[in-house]
């Protein structure tokens, strides 16, 4: 719909086409810029952060709501932290995390790694306080020790939160990872957005943001891939 | 828990089955939730080989005397002494959803032998071709098969159940009866079931126990042939009684 409209619009000249390239000027551009090698450079570079950040963020994120899910110790000292920043748009941290950190490789993968990171915790956490007592009290029975209780019951029964968390997280790392490479970068999809912007070429824009939203496309299809095959004793119910 | 030297019962003498050494023995049991007083002063002798059926009204306090006999709520008083660790069977199913129905029945085990002593159990309970499915695919019946086998693939010296029928449409639960007879007959647990059909506890019990606001106030032992119960005579009195006692006026005689 939406592409049919801009096709629409910008071939009939409604729209300036300094305003708004038309398909066919960003599937040129689109080419220029693979063939020069820009496109493929910057999207490995973008890739390769969004990943680091993900896996880091992803990571933390599990082994804290771990911690607090699990112990009481960690739920006193963690999650009450953690409930209370996670209000807190990590957008607006990227200035400082320039000031703070300068514009290093590390700020963008520590900026995708805390938004991550969020989803992650607040729905596993969730997820593994969710667990039904009823088989804990099974576990018991059955003369599960503590370890077995949280490899058989606990993670398995906190999967389906954790993969919720997941698909919230792919998405918000490609939106931290271009904001942030749009203030502050020299290379990654965000920063050939910007440098087209400043020479007022809409249709490499326009080529970034088809490219973004391929990339939520992809990801977010590939974290249910994951899900559907790590669920399967779900998705029985669900298709039928 | 060692296995006890068998004491003569002060009481109930078992019927056609010899009794086995004692699997559970509670004295003085209570149990209050907020200072509300739910079990009172409960003495309870459960031999192997014995099968027993816990009888009450909702809310008497039956599955709060199961979870302690399960090990699952230590805080009451009195004294009590069970196997280290009973088997128990519960209304639902509780299989794990995550894992496929041979691997809910092996749960907790870890010797190499238990796959295939599984898979003789599930043939037994008739779910022989139902091994690698997932739980939610089981119907309620087969689901509390499965969960039986569980229960007895650990030989326990003591089972218990709360309402382990109770999901299931009559005749399956006819079925389920039958089959836990043969079960219990073969492996030859003590046996505590909870339940409220006062039929199912005719049928099935070698003893049977009323629970009346937390004190046992009838303790009965059935003198029945264990096949054909249903058309005796005494089979009906003692439906009567225990309707009775449970404060039912019996109208269908
Ligand atoms: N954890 C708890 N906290 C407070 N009260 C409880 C708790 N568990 C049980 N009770 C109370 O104890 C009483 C007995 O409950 P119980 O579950 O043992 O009844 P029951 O005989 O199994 O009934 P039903 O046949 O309906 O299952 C009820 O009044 C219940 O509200
Ligand atoms: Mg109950």
């Amino acid at each position: 719909m939406l592409v049919a409209l801009w096709f629409v619009a910008t071939s009939a000249g409604w729209v300036d086409a300094r305003t708004l390239a038309s398909p066919a000027a960003v599937w040129d551009a689109a080419q220029r810029l693979l063939e020069t090698g820009q496109l493929q450079d910057n999207l490995l570079v973008s890739l390769q952060r969004a990943m680091t950040g993900l896996a880091i963020g992803v990571t933390v994120g599990v082994v804290l709501a771990l911690v607090s899910g699990l112990t009481r110790v960690g739920e006193f000292l963690l999650d009450a932290n953690l409930q209370m920043l996670r209000s807190m748009p990590i957008l607006a941290l990227v200035p400082l995390a320039i000031v703070w950190f300068g514009i290093g490789e590390e700020v963008k993968i520590l900026l995708v790694s805390l938004a991550v990171m969020f989803p992650i915790y607040l729905n596993t956490h969730a997820a593994v306080r969710g667990v039904d007592s009823r088989f804990v009290d099974l576990a018991s029975t059955v003369g599960l020790g503590r370890i077995a209780l949280v490899r058989r019951v606990i993670l398995p029964g906190a999967l389906p939160g954790f993969f919720t968390g997941l698909r919230f997280s792919v998405a918000i790392a490609w939106l931290v990872l271009v904001v942030s490479e749009q203030i502050n970068a020299s290379s990654g999809i965000g920063y050939l957005m910007t440098q087209a912007r400043n020479i007022g070429q809409t249709d490499v824009i326009m080529v970034g943001l088809v490219v973004y939203a391929l990339l939520g496309l992809i990801s977010d299809t590939l974290v249910r891939l994951l899900e559907r095959k790590a669920l399967t004793w779900q998705s029985t119910l669900q298709s039928r | 828990m060692a296995v006890h030297p068998a004491v003569p019962l002060n009481d109930a003498p078992v019927t056609d089955r010899p009794a086995g050494p004692v699997a559970v023995r509670a004295s003085g049991l209570s149990r209050a939730f907020d200072g509300r007083g739910i079990l009172h002063d409960i003495d309870l002798e459960i031999r192997q080989g014995e099968f027993v059926v816990l009888l009450g009204r909702s809310g008497s306090g039956k599955s709060t005397l199961l979870r302690i006999l399960a090990r699952l709520d230590a805080e009451f008083d009195g004294e009590l002494r069970v196997p280290d660790r009973p088997s128990v069977a519960f209304q639902d199913s509780r299989l794990l959803p995550w894992n496929r129905v041979i691997d809910n029945v092996t749960l907790g085990l870890t010797d190499k032998d238990a796959k295939r002593r599984a898979a003789e159990l599930l043939a037994e309970v008739g779910l022989a071709d139902r091994a690698r499915a997932w739980p939610k695919t089981l119907s309620g019946g087969e689901a509390q098969r499965a969960a039986l086998a569980r229960a007895l693939i650990r030989e326990p010296e003591l089972l218990l159940m709360d309402e382990p029928f109770g999901a299931l449409d009559a005749l399956t639960r006819i079925r389920m009866h039958r089959l836990l007879r043969t079960l219990c007959e073969r492996y030859r647990p003590g046996v505590l079931l909870v339940t409220h059909d006062v039929d199912e506890a005719v049928l099935l019990a070698d003893r049977i126990l009323v629970l009346t606001d937390g004190r046992v106030s009838l303790d009965l032992t059935v003198d029945l042939p264990a096949a054909g119960r249903r058309h005796t005579q005494e089979f009906t009195d003692l439906r009567t009684r225990l309707l009775t006692e449970l404060g039912v006026e019996d109208d269908d005689q």
